[in-house]
């Protein structure tokens, strides 16, 4: 849980290559301690791998771990700039592996891959089975890549996505190979968007849109993203954290008088701040008072905000385009990086010229985030 | 529809101690303010999306709609029994183990 | 002042399938505690919850056992609240599209015949098992049951008796368990019924102040719980003094009572949703048609073919559609053996007595139905007699023996031989002086004991109808 890179090597397979990918500690090895940074894990020995560590494996790659992350992933609200990165990000910068694979729930990876001169890869929603993953909120959770070179972090996606019958919620598809579609692309901008975005990474959005046909797009909804991401995935991340109670497994407190004690000791102790934050958050827009008027009704923004999106991928938008950072705050911020996670989008976040920026596409769109990138590096 | 809670100084104030008893948390002192400030904070942010109008739109509750993921009535173990035990913080001859309930 | 009680119930009924509702766990009675677990059941993380159709499939039979609507596009929701024996805190049922709407069954009750009407039908998941450690004063959880798939059946405020009460559950059993969606043995806990009751005065509309009573164990203690709950009800209505509130309420069987549960259920906030990760399921009229083409003979559909085609009398047909396993026994065994009027009394009669003894019942008897056919037959062609038959039927029920060789083998074949048995009947009289006298003076009881004398001393092998008569012609010939 500290910022020091624990590195646990692993050898799952023994082979010529000795690429190497590093993985976040949600991500589940069978017989190695799991705690996904979180005390209430301590002593979890997962009894099965994820999917995406045996299909790594088979084919040769070695597993280290990623190090340093945030308790679960979850969004710490009160972090401006990081005095150092999140694991995942370092390793790779460091060159200790080649990818990194994570949770990217709530953005932080994405800005942080462009800000350390990385790429983030976002899959598509059910492409890549979350089976052995530790969840957040399951129906948005998705794993991604982090990696120093985008062509070669495609080329790992299609090795470890593909149907999964463990994982419940995946599209039917065997396999996914990404390539240049080498067609016209044309991105969405959103000019109100982009006034806002910080320092002059304006200059170098409108630089790198410049090399395609661009359309100005309206996002309607785009200041209340952060509201309805933090409603459903805390909604979620409640529900999913009842689990954790010191009964089955993981931590357990000591001292406790009776078994309302057991369960609220064992929490208490087990989680922290922004965790027990999420979990109060999640339970409160669930509850009678607030079912209606919060979480029903960022369900149906979540509709509308779908209602939006798809209008503009049928008006003739390929990829959208955004910026990494608006505002020193994180809730702010979040809602740049909540349209993948709402609508199971795939995206990506690079630097260019020195600033970050993210392309989001289509369902399955991966082939036109590959494009876009190579047709700007042309 | 207010939010619920009692007002000071205008801003209306979460009931934290409710909720922390309903997913069996505990919070004290700073932490518990800490958290207090942001859940308020997250609750006020809230507000805004009550005034989009909604009335004609259904809930989109799941991104990804593949029906019928099913599986056949089969019985066949997956961990052995052992196994699962063996990571119990408290267990005693085969059982997990928890103060007393009252029933 | 006359009181109405008023009653709705609520049924949970565990489903006759063999994994569990989201897991492929086994769903049977373990004998190691625990020993039916896996990552999904147990909440551990990283794993996804994998409805099981066979289980949607025994839903949509309930309902259409119960002229319900069936729902056509179902999901699952989470109800949140903390419990040792709720694995991951929530239970997985469903609150926003029960499986099946607005069905009835009908029952005889004390008024004739009455319709009860059926809110809904849902699927949920049961929890685990948790037993009390007086060594160590601590609760030791089973999570065997955990997620074994449940329906609960909720009824419409429709019982103004106990008798109702128990004439649904019994018709609801019955409904049930032939067509296999369950077993439905209250003993074993795959049948739980709660009743929901309020009393009011004779003519009122409006309904009176509700309990929810729980905990009854059998249909014996359903209908004891009624009777004390409603008289408790009208005791404080009638200005006897005490509290009446909306609670629920544990029965006590030993002390006869109920007691309050207050504060367990009443405060707590469910937080009721939809869960998003597990897919939802289309139902659609070719499904639910197939279904219905398999459905199985009802028990009623059975009492009118044995009461009409078959012509047994109703009292005959009515215990044989009470217990799906005998009904089967029945059929089966005829299916080898075509008289139904013999093998309905070898079965109701024989078998049934015999299975007592060993503690068994209708519900529990096993027994392989060639074997009884054949032996129905060997009585029936008078190959041997019946108290021979019955002899081997307990043999056949404990050893599986085959009947035929077992009678070669014992030479057990019926004895016809006049010549034979009229010399045994002269010898039985000629040892008997007294007796002789008794009979010829009009006793009717010495004949039963010259019958049994005789049977004793032909290895109890004798044609019992040759002996009557013979033995009949021989005081009649004044031997």
């Amino acid at each position: 849980m500290t910022e020091e890179d624990t590195k646990v090597t692993f050898e799952e397979n023994r082979n010529n290559r000795e690429t190497t990918v590093a993985l976040e500690d949600s991500i589940m090895v069978k017989g190695k301690a799991q705690t996904a940074a979180s005390k209430i894990l301590d002593g979890f020995i997962p009894p099965f791998s994820a999917t995406v560590c045996d299909r790594l494996s088979r084919r040769g790659y070695k597993l280290i771990g990623a190090g340093f992350m945030d308790e679960f992933g979850i969004l710490d609200l009160n972090i401006k700039d990081r005095p150092a990165p999140l694991g995942a990000i370092a390793s790779v910068k460091n060159g200790s592996c080649d990818f990194a694979l994570c949770n990217d729930l709530f953005g932080s990876y994405r800005r942080e891959a462009a800000k350390e001169s990385l790429f983030y890869i976002h899959p598509t929603y059910g492409t890549v089975s979350k089976y052995g993953l530790i969840p957040l909120a399951s129906s948005m959770d998705q794993i991604g890549i982090v990696s120093g070179n985008l062509k070669k972090g495609f080329d790992l996606l299609s090795h470890i996505g593909g149907f999964d019958e463990k994982d419940g919620a995946m599209f039917p598809e065997e396999s996914y190979n990404y390539k240049n579609n080498s067609g016209n692309i044309t991105l969405g901008l959103s000019n109100s968007l982009i006034e806002m975005a910080h320092g002059d990474s304006k200059g170098a959005i409108l630089d790198f849109a410049g090399k395609f046909n661009v359309i100005n797009v309206d996002l309607k909804y785009f200041d209340l993203y952060n509201r309805v991401m933090y409603i459903l995935t805390s909604a979620e991340i409640s529900n999913n954290f009842s689990r954790y109670d010191g009964i089955r497994y993981g931590y357990r407190a000591k001292d406790y008088r009776d078994l309302d004690g057991l369960y609220t000791k064992t929490r208490s102790e087990g989680f922290g701040p922004q965790v027990k934050l999420a979990i109060i958050m999640g339970a409160a827009v669930l509850s009678k008072d607030y079912y209606s008027p919060f979480f029903e009704k960022a369900m149906k923004l979540r509709r509308l905000i779908k209602n939006n999106l798809d209008e503009l991928f049928s008006g003739g938008m390929d990829l959208l385009i955004l910026p990494t950072k608006i505002s020193e705050d994180a809730y702010e911020n979040l809602s740049l990086y909540s349209l993948p996670q709402l609508l199971g989008l795939p995206s990506v976040s690079f630097s260019y010229k020195g600033f970050g920026i993210q392309l989001v596409g289509r369902p399955k769109g991966e082939d036109s985030l590959l494009s876009a990138w190579e047709v700007a590096m042309a | 529809m207010a939010i619920k809670g009692s007002k000071e100084g205008g801003l209306v104030m979460f009931p934290i101690k409710k909720y922390e008893r309903m997913v069996k948390l505990s919070l004290k002192g700073d932490e518990e303010e800490a958290i207090e400030h942001l859940a308020n904070r997250l609750l006020k942010s809230f507000e805004d999306i009550r005034s989009v109008d909604t009335s004609k739109t259904e809930a989109l509750v799941r991104v990804l709609d593949v029906e019928n993921h099913l599986r056949e009535d089969e019985a066949h173990k997956t961990v052995d029994r052992e196994n699962l035990l063996s990571m119990a913080p408290m267990d005693q001859d085969g059982y997990f183990q928890v103060p007393k309930t009252v029933d | 002042m006359t009181y109405e009680k008023v009653m709705g119930l609520e049924v949970h009924v565990e489903l006759a399938t063999k994994s569990k509702l989201f897991c492929s766990c086994s769903t049977q009675f373990g004998s190691e505690p625990n020993e039916n677990l896996c990552p999904v059941c147990a909440a551990i993380p990283g794993v996804s919850a994998m409805a099981n159709k066979r289980a949607i499939e025994l839903g949509i039979m309930a309902g259409l056992l119960t002229d319900s609507e069936i729902t056509r596009k179902i999901s699952f929701d989470k109800k949140n609240y903390f419990y040792p024996d709720l694995p991951s805190g929530y239970q997985l049922t469903q609150f926003f599209s029960p499986i099946c709407k607005n069905g009835k069954v009908l029952i005889d009750s004390p008024n004739g015949e009455k319709t009860i009407r059926l809110k809904q039908i849902h699927l949920e998941e049961d929890a685990g098992k948790l037993i009390h450690d007086d060594w160590t004063d601590t609760t030791l959880v089973d999570f065997n049951r955990a997620s074994v798939p449940l329906i609960e059946i909720v009824t419409e405020p429709d019982f103004r008796s106990p008798e109702g009460v128990i004439a649904f559950l019994e018709k609801l059993r019955s409904l049930l368990s032939f067509a296999d969606v369950s077993d439905c043995k209250m003993q074993e806990g795959s049948m739980r019924c709660d009743v929901n009751i309020s009393v009011r005065k004779e003519g009122e509309k409006k309904l009176g102040t509700r309990t929810e009573i729980k905990n009854m164990n059998s249909l014996k203690a359903i209908a004891a719980a009624i009777d004390y709950e409603s008289k408790r009800h009208i005791d404080v209505l009638s200005g006897g003094g005490g509290d009446l509130v909306q609670e629920t309420r544990g029965w006590d069987d030993s002390l006869g009572q109920t007691f309050s549960m207050r504060g367990k259920e009443d405060a707590a906030d469910y937080r009721l949703c939809p869960d998003p990760s597990i897919m939802p399921i289309v139902i659609s009229d070719l499904w639910i048609e197939s279904l219905r083409d398999k459905l199985p003979e009802t028990a009623m559909e059975k009492y009118d073919r044995l009461t009409g085609d078959l012509g047994l009398s109703d009292y005959d047909s009515e215990i044989l559609t009470r217990s799906k396993n005998l009904s089967i026994i029945f059929d089966k065994t005829l299916s080898f053996f075509n008289n139904p009027k013999e093998v309905a009394n070898w079965v109701i009669v024989e078998l049934l007595s015999i299975a007592k003894g060993d503690n068994k019942g209708e519900d529990d008897v096993e027994i392989d139905c060639e074997k009884f056919a054949k032996l129905i037959e060997l009585v029936d062609n008078e190959t041997i007699n019946r108290n021979v038959g019955k002899k081997i039927l307990a043999l056949v029920l404990e050893e599986n023996l085959d009947p035929e060789e077992y009678i070669k083998k014992n030479k057990l074949g019926m004895i016809n031989d006049t010549k034979l048995i009229e010399s045994v009947i002269g010898e039985v009289l000629a040892e008997n002086p007294k007796a002789l006298e008794e009979y010829r003076g009009g006793s009717k009881k010495v004949h039963g004991f010259f019958v049994g004398q005789i049977m004793k001393k032909l290895g109890g092998k004798a044609n019992p109808q040759i002996i009557n008569n013979l033995l009949k012609e021989a005081i009649e010939k004044g031997i």
